[in-house]
């Protein structure tokens, strides 16, 4: 059973700025699913996440995650490709309180933000479906750094 | 979600309807898992369409998902519609992975161009191109995006009649010289191009020199690309096209143009001129321009639209670099044949009265530096190689003999310039020399006088200098 990994405070900080954020789950068969996901909060022991994504993202990962709890995250900003992994244990699902709301939001705008940067206007975006969202709560077992380069895939200790 | 079929049917979305995804304008998604049970979820910059079945993704640094999809081959990736931003997944099958053919070579030269810009030559690099089926397609439901009208105004505008009407135009430029601003002027005027640059080979190997541009503040006539350099020298050395699309955003320019630190009795370093280019290109063509067998230059055309490249669309582009570089290369030879004798061979013409008069305006300190063939202006770089050589020898020639009139066939008769007896370049070397006084000396003015023949004009006293020799 792979134990608890505490996120370094920096990380954490970057893991909660708005970013892209890229789910991925399997099923029995080893067959990979994943969904894009809008927010995701660091607690404050630093060795668990909560992870945000659109409900109907949420039913199709979590028919996998009851089942298979492993899951893998990977987080990046678009603008600097700065980007980590984060490979944990899926604990809880529960709906996004609506308090919660506006981390979501402040996220989501984020990540806007940088998209709008690299020539995508907000336009583009304003589709996309952030709420109502289901909070799945995660074990996080291993971080790796995703950043592209030579480095891509080493462990972050 | 709206599922597609699998197996040997067809998908019910086809690939063919989803091209603007494969443009590498947005990153993809790609979802392995490991014989073990742990996901990974990995971005990576281009899914290539192959055919209607199946997919190529670029493997460079995803070295969890390759060994991943080693071991369990079932994938999953999301895409994005560039336009809409709508989502669609792909349930895929891994296949194999190639290392060469047409698939890894289109991709490989994208990545190596960027590869270039960046400084990352050799690490960021393609190691092989995964070729996976598609087994199926689905809209995601929770980005269905955004209504976009689709148009056609971004694809790039190549047909027949357009390219008709291009070479129509271009033969009938009478010189070489007007035909290179006449090609830029066209691909403006008829595509809609209005950011391009024509580089040519130069009697150094494995070089390429700017000889013409349109749209940049700065000409950049005389600045140079290697072989294997940025999008023009992979190009070149590839002699193959090759477009980029969105993910230069980051890159710049200047980086395309190495300086390179020249020691003790050699031109001083930053010496070189920067490339023009656009800050953040959007969209990046390079083209080949192929004549007989033998690559004579390329074409570089850039925008900050994003347009939308079509597999057809590469035929029409090597049509044109085809046509281009046979018109460059005959207009070369017709004015070398057209070349007239000059009057009174060998004999110095008279000094210009104008040239006299204009003499006492401005005194211009040349330098010529004959170690690595460079030429300044009041410490300033000017030109190098053989256009170098050609402006010492017309300036030695003007301060000891007075003479202003030249002709190329005397240049050519000329040991010290030691032009190769076979295609050497004289006409586009003198256009190049020609264009960079005009940015950067105005005072010195190399004229067309007539078929082969120009005449040298000093709006300033000139003095001219060895060093480090």
């Amino acid at each position: 059973m792979p134990t608890e990994t505490r996120i370094p405070l920096e990380l954490a900080e970057f893991l909660e700025s708005g970013l892209a954020v890229v789910v991925g789950t399997r099923d029995g068969d080893l067959q990979p699913d994943g969904a894009a996901g809008w927010a995701v909060e660091v607690d404050e022991e630093r060795g668990r996440l909560t992870l945000f994504l659109h409900e109907i993202a949420a039913e199709a990962l979590l028919r996998n995650l009851k089942s298979h709890p492993e899951i893998a995250v990977n987080l990046d900003r678009p603008t600097s490709h700065r980007a980590c992994q984060v490979k944990g244990i899926f604990l809880a699902s529960r709906p996004a309180l609506p308090e919660e709301r506006e981390l979501v939001e402040r996220q989501v705008e984020g990540f806007r933000n940088d998209l709008s940067m690299i020539g995508f206007p907000r336009a583009l975006t304003a589709a996309w479906q952030t709420w109502p969202c289901m909070a799945l709560e995660i074990r996080v077992t291993q971080l790796f750094e995703q950043t592209p380069g030579p480095g891509t895939g080493g462990l972050l200790k | 979600m709206t599922p597609a079929t699998s197996g040997s049917e067809a998908l019910a979305i086809p690939l063919e309807i989803l091209t603007s995804c494969f443009q590498g304008i947005i990153p993809s998604w790609l979802y392995t898992c490991s014989k073990d049970g742990i996901p990974n979820a990995a971005i990576l910059s281009h899914v290539d369409y192959v055919d209607s079945r199946h997919v190529a993704l670029s493997f460079q640094f995803f070295n969890k998902s390759k060994r991943n999809v080693s071991e369990n081959p079932k994938a999953a990736v999301r895409i994005l519609d560039p336009d809409s931003m709508k989502a669609y997944k792909l349930r895929l099958r891994f296949v194999r992975t190639e290392t060469d053919g047409p698939t890894f070579e289109s991709m490989r030269l994208r990545i190596e161009a960027i590869a270039s810009y960046s400084g990352l030559k050799g690490i960021f690099k393609l190691l092989g191109a995964d070729i996976y089926e598609v087994l199926s397609v689905s809209e995601i439901e929770y980005e269905p995006g955004v209504a976009v009208e689709r148009r056609e105004a971004g694809r790039l505008p190549f047909t027949m009649r357009a390219l008709q009407e291009f070479s129509d135009r271009i033969h009938q430029a009478p010189t070489l010289d007007e035909m290179l601003d006449a090609i830029l002027e066209k691909l403006e005027s008829i595509f809609g191009f209005s950011h391009s640059m024509i580089l040519l080979t130069s009697e150094r190997p494995d070089r390429l020199e700017l000889i013409a541009s349109r749209g940049y503040l700065e000409g950049g006539v005389g600045s140079e690309v290697g072989f294997g350099e940025g999008i023009i020298g992979m190009v070149a050395e590839a002699q193959r096209p090759i477009r980029i699309t969105g993910m230069m955003r980051q890159m710049l320019y200047a980086n395309a143009v190495r300086r390179q630190v020249e020691a003790g009795g050699s031109c001083p370093e930053d010496r070189r001129i920067p490339l023009p280019g656009l800050r953040d290109p959007e969209f990046q063509l390079g083209i080949p321009l192929m004549a007989r067998g033998e690559l004579i230059g390329v074409l570089c055309i850039e925008t900050e639209n994003r347009y939308r490249f079509h597999e057809e669309d590469r035929a029409y582009l090597e049509v044109m670099g085809g046509y281009l570089a046979i018109a460059i290369q005959n207009a070369l030879l017709r004015e070398r044949a057209e070349e007239t004798e000059e009057p009174g061979t060998g004999a110095p013409a008279v000094r210009s009265a104008a040239a006299r008069t204009e003499s006492s305006r401005k005194r211009i300190q040349v330098e010529y530096y004959p170690a690595d063939e460079c030429v300044l202006v009041d410490g300033e770089y000017l030109v190098r190689g053989l256009p170098a050589k050609i402006l010492r020898k017309l300036l030695h020639e003007h301060a000891t003999m007075g003479s202003v009139e030249f002709t190329n066939r005397r240049l050519r008769l000329d040991k010290s310039l030691a032009l190769p007896e076979v295609k050497d370049n004289l006409e586009s070397r003198l256009i190049l020399l020609r264009r960079r006084l005009e940015e950067r000396c105005p005072e010195i003015r190399i004229v067309p006088s007539g078929r082969g023949r120009f005449r040298l004009e000093l709006l300033g006293e000139v003095a001219l200098e060895e060093r480090g020799s």
